[in-house]
């Protein structure tokens, strides 16, 4: 074990190397938030004065509690239907052989390719017409249909399971969706996760979509939340930044503590699919 | 086959959505004054009491109505998803100078009924307000806050340097550059005292001002941005940034600044001279009430006082489902008595935290007649005093761009021009020229 | 179902296996039953590129063809805004930086991903934590992102060049300066490559260890298993990273927009060539100025310029990606 340890010893130091410098930005910034007004904008690491009362006022400002459940409810939605809407046809792409599959697969890419301003508003009429604005459901159904990007990356995932697992589980009897759910779906564990993560996160993080389909306040998402704090207390107000940046962390740390939780199953699913020899 | 037929049908659909949301008509008023059922606004905030205030007085007045204040600052493309979609909110506040844009493109409602109904007598708005909310001599908008620019002087960094206040003259350019020298300050290297900051970009229309032009001509349509005086104007700011070590060094140290502090660049001796707008007095007040602040209206190369002056309006867009209590918001909302309220609720909340009441600066003249002769007290400290009667006496002597149909290309136009100065590449003259171009050719298409 | 056991030493360390033979989409009726089952997977995503993609994809080429505010009915100008394209420096200005930016972005995130991932695969039991650490700030929300960054590259007192400070070099303006505003942005953009680490190494999760077995063997060094072992086995995340990453920095715009067009006065104050990228240009031009027949024309050019670049990376990248499963 120690043996091992110090075999990995140069790599540890060089991963800390670039994992400070890539931590500093974020303890500047939880340290800013810490601090009271004036002494935000400066440049030391540590929150002196200590200013925890940030948070209180942000808090106490806004129903920070709703936009968190909205948001992990959003994001769960969003993320769970992308995933396995994605998984599922990325399986249609890698596994069959039919007539127009390379045609239908650069139209998937296609899609990644059109600029959001424009199909924006286009979109946005869509909804309207199914009566679905102001509601949440804009913000998460798109993504039942799958998501070129996932599929994509799904795919290539699919692309390097080894087509004889498939084969023998024909022979054997099982049937497509079979082969689909019970044999591609585990061995494609750790892109599922990442898949997974990516679209929590992107959902987490979406302004626009919150901003435009929702007016009542009691369904806005933390972003859009964040937005509030931001004209209230940042350019729209007296520029209180250290209640922005404690909204801010406010923000992002239940992130971290959900990828912290899912960084085991993201440890498990690699550890069962990746030793495969 | 099928999917192409599915196609060509959805699109059809699409299209006439499209079509059948572009042209919206307006609500119809159905003749009531305070309004009933739910009115949903856009752009607004609660962030402090003279918001609250005047809302609650709105509530009290009208209590059948059903108010859902969307908090957030104004956002375009939720405002225009919103229009598209034939689903606009009742009421929108946003920035006076956004209102000749969309008012050309018929998205907002004519407010004539509405100030006729509701009795509002539109000369109590200070007229470089009312020309804002006015396009081709009809109403859009209703003021709400009326912001001017003044400037500021540090009395300790001049004494510093030997100076006093009737030291510092704005009216004659061609001595800015020694005066500013005398007030800069570089240690080691570091840029650690502004002298004078012209404050360009923003407020190059209030230099141009002064040297007898504007960059845009009263009805919105004709640019004179590469006038020489402008070019002039531009040159000369960028003189007393070169002054103090060019844009870049200015910049990042000005970047520094937290005017909202205590530990201001007032207070710290970080700036000398520098135009800025009529809310800096307040802040300064609460939180630097030693410093030695001097408060001089910004001038003419006459020396006579001028100022520009911007602030916010309500809006009621067309399709708007409940004009009535719209219209019923946005006249309680900016009449003389609530701002009374407001004001006195932020007096007693001041007085209550043992701070200074430095007034509030609205659209509505006799608001602040009646804000300044029942509510204002002398604080006891002169400075403050003498600053407040400083901005109230310029308020008068208030230009502002005018409606423009084109409003945010021409803002982008000589933004992007004074920018350019200031970075070095290129000559104030050459980026005035093509700053002209492209804002002519925005205004054209726009008038078309 | 099961755990699947491979025979080991069944792929050959390195070297891409011979082709299966291709099959036919014949017209024999098992075929047919598997091209309906291939649609029946296609399914939901044909629903949604239909009603989601495709219509709104339609639409706006309508609209590039018409005069649109978006609050008045479209007018058709035929290909008005397409002559218009060709005309507009800013168009071209725009364009040039985002190809720069992407000439600079794309490259820089891959190499330092692969590098960060290869490091991290080695770690051991620390690399949840250190693949948290790197994947840390792309969950940052945009605005702070932007906010952050503005105030980490000031010239004066930023993080950035007080640390160049310490090794004796005198920083740039970054947020001023015309010609470093763009390596401002990228190195911006640098502190999010999180996700790309992520997908390497799962790729490389995915490598077998008994090619590397296998490849020592043969008595293959380090440099040699990874050229023949590593690259070749991970070389559809690389090509997948470079894809997508290629189609999001021409789409570029969160970032700048909210660091220097964020609202009104950072928009004007930081008004400038430099940072103006296409699609912020484009947004501009649809929402501030109201012009989204030419905002629509603009999004078809970029789409056009997009689909090129990726049909060449594709016909370059079947050259040189090995899928395990190949079969065509």
């Amino acid at each position: 074990m120690s043996g091992t340890l110090l075999r990995r010893l140069p790599y540890l130091a060089a991963s800390t190397g670039a994992a400070v410098l890539f931590t500093l930005p974020f303890v500047w910034l939880i340290s800013a938030s810490l601090r009271p007004r004036e002494y935000v904008f400066g440049t030391g690491f540590l929150p002196l004065p200590f200013a925890p009362a940030n948070y209180a006022e942000a808090w106490s400002a806004v129903p920070l509690p709703t936009w968190l459940f909205n948001s992990v409810l959003v994001g769960v939605a969003a993320a769970a239907a992308v995933t396995i809407s994605s998984a599922w046809v990325a399986f249609g792409f890698a596994y069959f052989r039919f007539p127009g599959r390379d045609l239908l697969f650069g139209l998937v890419l296609a899609t990644m390719m059109l600029p959001f301003a424009v199909t924006m508003i286009p979109t946005y009429l869509i909804w309207s017409e199914l009566r679905l604005t102001d509601t949440q459901v804009p913000l998460w159904a798109g993504n039942l249909f799958g998501s070129a990007f996932y599929i994509f990356l799904l795919r290539q995932f699919l692309l390097s399971l080894p087509r004889e697992y498939f084969e023998a589980a024909r022979v054997d009897g099982a049937s497509y969706p079979q082969l689909f759910w019970k044999l591609a779906f585990p061995l494609i564990r750790p892109a599922l996760l990442v898949a997974f993560v990516f679209e929590f996160k992107a959902s987490w993080t979406d302004l626009l979509k919150p901003l435009i389909y929702l007016r009542n306040e009691e369904l806005f998402t933390l972003p859009r939340g964040l937005k509030v704090v931001l004209d209230r207390f940042g350019y729209g107000g007296e520029q209180q930044w250290e209640v922005v940046l404690a909204g801010s962390v406010i923000a992002t740390v239940p992130m971290l503590v959900l990828f912290f939780l899912a960084q085991r199953h993201f440890v498990e699913g690699i550890a069962t699919s990746g030793r495969k020899g | 086959m099928s999917r192409l037929r599915c196609a060509t049908a959805f699109v059809g659909v699409l299209t006439l959505a499209l079509a059948g949301c572009g042209g919206v008509g307006g609500g119809t008023g159905s003749g009531g004054t305070g309004g009933t059922g739910a009115l949903t606004t856009m752009g607004f905030g609660l962030p402090d009491e003279i918001a609250t205030t005047r809302v609650d007085t709105f509530r009290r007045a009208s209590p059948d109505v059903e108010l859902k204040i969307t908090e957030g600052a104004f956002d375009e493309q939720q405002f225009l998803s919103a229009v598209a979609a034939g689903n606009p909110p009742d009421l929108v506040y946003l920035d006076r100078k956004l209102i000749g844009t969309y008012a050309r493109r018929g998205s907002l409602q004519p407010l004539t009924d509405c100030v006729q109904r509701r009795k509002v007598d539109l000369d109590q708005y200070r007229p470089a307000a009312r020309q804002q909310v006015t396009l081709d001599g009809t109403v859009y908008g209703i003021p709400e806050f009326y912001s001017v620019r003044v400037v500021y002087l540090n009395e300790a960094v001049l004494r510093e340097s030997g100076l006093t206040a009737a030291d510092v003259n704005l009216a004659d350019w061609a001595a800015l550059p020694a005066l500013n020298a005398k007030l800069t300050r570089v240690t080691g290297g570091k840029l650690t005292r502004i002298g004078v900051d012209p404050k360009i970009p923003e407020f190059l229309p209030m230099w141009a001002k002064a040297n007898g032009v504007e960059l845009l001509s009263v009805d919105g349509r004709t640019p004179h941005l590469d006038d020489p005086k402008v070019v002039e104007a531009l040159t000369t700011g960028l003189g007393l940034i070169r002054g103090q070590g060019g844009w870049g060094r200015f910049s990042a140290f000005r970047d520094t600044f937290d005017f909202f502090g205590a530990a201001s660049p007032l207070a710290r001796n970080q700036i000398a001279v520098w135009p800025m707008e009529d809310w800096f007095l307040n802040v300064a007040a609460k939180n630097t009430p030693k410093a030695e602040l001097v408060v001089k209206p910004f001038v003419d190369r006459q020396g006579q006082p001028l100022t520009m002056a911007s602030g916010s309006a309500w809006v009621i867009p067309k399709g708007a489902r409940n004009p009535d209590a719209a219209c019923a918001f946005a006249t309680t909302m900016t009449a003389v008595d609530t701002w009374v309220a407001a004001a006195r609720a932020r007096a007693e909340a001041r007085r209550a935290a043992g701070l200074p009441f430095t007034g509030v600066y609205t659209g509505n003249v006799r608001a602040d007649e009646r804000i300044f002769a029942e509510l204002w007290r002398p604080t006891g400290n002169p400075r403050f005093d003498e600053a407040v009667q400083t901005i109230r006496s310029v308020q008068a002597a208030a230009f502002s761009m005018p409606a423009s149909p084109a409003g945010a290309e021409f803002d982008k136009a000589w933004y992007g021009a004074a920018n350019r100065v200031l970075a070095g590449q290129s000559q104030p003259a050459e980026a005035l020229a093509r700053a002209q171009q492209e804002a002519t050719a925005a205004l054209d298409r726009a008038s078309r | 179902m099961g755990t699947a056991t491979v025979p080991a030493g069944r792929r050959p360390a390195g070297v891409v296996p011979a082709r299966r033979r291709p099959v036919r989409p014949g017209r024999s009726p098992s075929a047919r039953r598997e091209a309906r089952w291939a649609y029946l997977f296609l399914a939901p995503w044909l629903v949604g590129f239909l009603a989601f993609q495709a219509g709104p994809m339609i639409a706006s080429a309508w609209l590039s063809l018409t005069e649109y505010d978006v609050i008045n009915e479209p007018r058709f100008t035929g290909l008005d805004n397409y002559r218009q394209l060709t005309s507009d420096p800013q168009v071209a200005r725009s364009l040039g930086n985002t190809v720069l930016y992407t000439l600079l972005h794309v490259p820089l995130v891959m190499v330092l991903s692969l590098g960060l991932a290869l490091l991290l695969h080695r770690v051991g039991r620390f690399q949840g934590f250190f693949r948290t650490v790197f994947y840390l700030p792309v969950m940052t929300p945009a605005v702070a992102v932007g906010i952050l960054f503005l105030l980490l590259l000031n010239t004066q007192d930023g993080l950035v060049n007080r640390g160049l400070a310490l090794v004796g070099v005198d920083g740039p303006s970054w947020t001023t300066d015309p010609d470093w505003i763009l390596p401002g942005i990228v190195l911006m953009s640098l502190w999010s490559l999180g996700s790309t680490v992520i997908i390497y190494l799962a790729a490389l999760q995915n490598v077998p260890r008994d090619l590397y077995e296998a490849a020592s063997i043969d008595g293959a060094g380090r440099w040699a298993r990874f050229r023949t072992v590593t690259l070749p086995m991970i070389s559809g995340a690389l090509f997948f990273t470079l894809v997508v990453n290629t189609i999001a920095s021409l789409q570029m715009f969160t970032e700048v927009y909210t660091m220097y067009f964020g609202n009104r006065e950072t928009q004007n104050r930081f008004n400038s060539d430099a940072a103006t990228f296409y699609v912020i240009h484009l947004f501009q031009e649809a929402f501030q100025f109201l012009h989204m027949g030419f905002a629509s024309a603009m999004a078809w050019l970029l789409f056009v310029i997009i689909l090129l670049i990726t049909l060449v990376q594709m016909k370059l990248g079947n050259r040189f990606v090995y899928y395990e499963g190949d079969d065509r």
